[in-house]
């Protein structure tokens, strides 16, 4: 698993390692209230941003079990940072990874994620041969559990008031998806064939 | 909070107490067996391995801080025999959330044992402990456990499938948990004990 595969393109995005000038790009979003929970740390303030985006410009390859693969989602037209998608090889004997995610508000509603998410599920089991992908999302946040069931993750887990966040009872969902329920969608991602590993 | 209850606890035909020295064979009797096993993590235990359990529970009688762990013997009220062990543990103080554990002897399953002694630990952990939820995880193959816990009126809050490895297969597991104020209702509407 030491492959970097970065960037890759799907239709309409690039995704590629971040970059130190990537800083302000991921503040606009980052420290948004609705981005707080599911970050991958707590990046409440655009002091926390800068070294969020040092951490994550060295997430580039999965080696070892606790990786993280770090990508920025550019927009191919305009080059612009609208978010970014955190793929975890949490564990590897049951070939278990998570992924993160988080959009900017204005560029969300638009298919992005979408596009995004599936090429980032066609590299986890097709390029790094993962068993069981999980997603989790806030209980409250609607947009993440129908995009979650759009492509086609079951919801595993229903946790309510399990624990507080920021002062109020907490409820969060899981979603998950085994490789042999993964339809790869050929259209919406194509290695080129300068990617392709025999 | 900590707590140190007294004991033993009551239930209408069992008790609930802390384990003795004296409780290793009885132990024995239902951890060393493979059918009991078969959903726990731990392998069959040989005696010497249930003197050793016995003697680390001596002391899980109660509450000091998080993680703490309370087991408890269930012994009938009638003959003074140990039927099955159950445990609490504390597994967050800010959020005051707790998690249930249950082992009973097949010998003595199917009379209402487990439920009996489940609901006065139930009582224990919302009411003495102050918990806001408590939650219990099985195999999902792990039929008696989890109607226990339907039961109990524990709600079914994950169904995980493969999400890891298991006593040499994959892994598929359910959580079910209960509100405090879900505890109340329960208890209004039926009396276990
Ligand atoms: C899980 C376990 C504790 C459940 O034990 P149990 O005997 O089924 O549970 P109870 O003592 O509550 O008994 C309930 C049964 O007794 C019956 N019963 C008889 N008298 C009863 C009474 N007075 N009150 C309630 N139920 C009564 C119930 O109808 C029920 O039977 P059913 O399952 O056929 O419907 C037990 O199977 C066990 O110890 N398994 C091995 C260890 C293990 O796997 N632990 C859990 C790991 S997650």
């Amino acid at each position: 698993m030491t492959l970097s595969l970065l960037p890759f393109e799907t239709d309409r995005l690039r995704l590629r390692a971040f970059e130190r000038g990537d800083v302000d790009a991921v503040a606009s979003y980052h420290t948004l209230p609705a981005s707080q929970r599911y970050g991958v740390r707590h990046v409440r303030y655009p002091s926390d941003v800068a070294e969020a985006v040092g951490i994550m410009r060295t997430q580039v390859a999965l080696q070892r079990p606790g990786d993280v693969l770090a990508m920025a989602l550019e927009r191919k037209g305009d080059g612009r940072l609208i978010g970014q998608v955190l793929l975890q090889w949490s564990d590897a004997t049951a070939g278990q990874a998570e992924v993160r995610f988080l959009i900017h508000p204005a560029f969300s509603g638009q298919g992005y994620l979408t596009e995004a998410l599936s090429a980032v599920f066609d590299l986890a089991f097709t390029q790094f041969r993962i068993h069981r992908l999980m997603v989790r999302c806030d209980g409250r946040s609607h947009h993440s559990a129908k995009l979650m069931q759009k492509l086609g993750l079951r919801l595993e887990a229903h946790y309510r008031e399990h624990a507080l966040f920021q002062g109020e009872w907490d409820e969060e969902l899981h979603f998950a998806i085994l490789d042999r329920e993964w339809r790869p969608n050929a259209k919406i991602f194509e290695l080129s064939p300068r990617n392709r590993v025999a | 909070m900590a707590l140190y209850p007294a004991y033993p606890l009551m239930t209408s035909r069992l008790f609930l107490r802390p384990f003795t020295r004296g409780d290793v064979d009885a132990v024995h009797s239902y951890r060393g067996r493979d059918d009991v096993a078969r959903y726990l993590y731990d392998a069959p235990l040989s005696r010497d391995e249930c003197a050793l359990a016995v003697q680390r529970r001596v002391s899980q009688t109660g509450f000091a801080e998080e993680g703490d762990r309370l087991v408890l013997a269930v012994e009938t009220q009638a003959d003074a025999t140990v039927v099955g062990e159950l445990s609490l543990i504390w597994r967050s103080a800010e959020a005051r959330q707790g998690e249930l554990g249950w082992i009973f002897h097949p010998d003595h399953q199917g009379r209402g044992y487990a439920t009996e002694a489940t609901s006065r630990l139930l009582d224990l952990a919302f009411h003495d402990l102050d918990l806001h939820r408590v939650y219990a995880r099985c195999d999902a193959r792990n039929m008696p456990s989890w109607r226990l816990m339907e039961r109990l009126g524990m709600r079914r809050e994950a169904h995980f499938r493969e999400h890891g490895l298991f006593k040499g297969g994959w892994d598929e597991e359910f959580y079910y948990a209960i509100l405090r104020r879900e505890w109340g209702a329960m208890r209004q509407s039926t009396r276990h004990s």
